[in-house]
């Protein structure tokens, strides 16, 4: 039997960046969405896990790569937790570009520039801080929020401190692992 | 760490206490009330008069008491009474209402930390 139609088919072109960006935003949702299932202390805090993988892949691949995976994690991420466009969506979104210009700003600080620790509390404190502005400007504009921000930008530092403790250990065990 | 790690880890050692400083302190007392009415008329009254003022609302009328630097709803004429058991306002930044009645009372002072607050 012919086939009435000829069918075409196309084929999109993928690159070595593609299929890396696709594996490392595929462990950032991963970590993201196991996250999510933790109950949260407070509301708006986070370890924010997620973030090791954007911090180690800044320092492995630069910052064009690490703001795909970041955006990508907060997209998808959002769509399989069923959040998209809502507010923690938008808050989540918040953070992710704020913390992404920060670390843009890092990264072409002279010298030696920031190791993951640096990067890490940057990246966290950035996050909260955008975070905090938008859900300010948006959706509770009293001021009383502001007598959170204290107890959310401590966690933000500590949970910052300790994913650059953690970035840092992955950056040593794949440095060893190095031929 | 490098250099600038360690300068990020100080810049937040620095931000923290601040932060603390600088949104959990008492505001300081308040020296004015801003009383609105059902018609949105403003009042600013200074609170070291010592004097009880009338306020015209849709159920009757508001009776607010200013007395050494403080003010607070002494009577009103709405069924939940939140208004009164709010107290007295004295710290900058307080503020009250009778929403049944549609009176509101804020308080401010010193140093203003923010342009404007919105309800």
């Amino acid at each position: 039997m012919k086939p009435e139609t000829e069918h075409s088919v196309i084929t999109i072109e993928t690159t070595r960046q593609d299929h890396r960006i696709a594996w490392l935003t595929a462990l950032a949702i991963t970590i993201h969405i196991a996250e999510s299932v933790l109950p949260s202390p407070l509301p708006g805090v986070k370890p924010g896990l997620a973030n090791v993988v954007t911090i180690a892949v800044l320092m492995l691949y630069g910052w064009p790569t690490a703001v795909w995976v970041s955006l990508l994690r907060v997209l998808v991420g959002s769509i399989l937790i069923g959040t998209f466009l809502t507010p923690t969506f938008t808050l989540s979104l918040a953070g992710a570009i704020s913390s992404l210009l920060v670390l843009g700003l890092g990264t072409l600080l002279p010298g030696r520039g920031l190791g993951p620790i640096g990067y890490s509390l940057l990246a966290a404190l950035a996050h909260m801080a955008g975070q905090f502005m938008v859900a300010y400007w948006l959706f509770i504009p009293h001021q009383g929020l502001f007598g959170l921000l204290p107890v959310l930008m401590t966690m933000a530092a500590l949970f910052g401190l300790v994913s650059g403790l953690i970035v840092m250990a992955m950056m040593k065990k794949l440095e060893d692992k190095r031929p | 760490m490098t250099r600038a790690d360690i300068i990020v880890v100080a810049f937040t050692l620095a931000l923290l206490p601040f932060l603390y400083g600088t949104f959990w302190n008492r505001q300081g007392p308040a020296d004015t009330a801003l009383i609105i009415d059902e018609s949105g008329r403003e009042f600013s009254v200074p609170l070291d008069s010592g004097q009880q003022l009338r306020i015209d609302g849709p159920l009757g009328v508001s009776v607010l008491e200013i007395a050494d630097g403080r003010i607070r709803f002494l009577d009103s004429p709405c069924r939940g009474k939140q208004c009164i058991h709010s107290g007295w306002l004295d710290e900058s930044g307080e503020f009250a209402a009778c929403l049944p009645n549609r009176v509101s009372v804020a308080v401010s002072g010193g140093e203003p930390l923010y342009d404007s607050i919105n309800f």
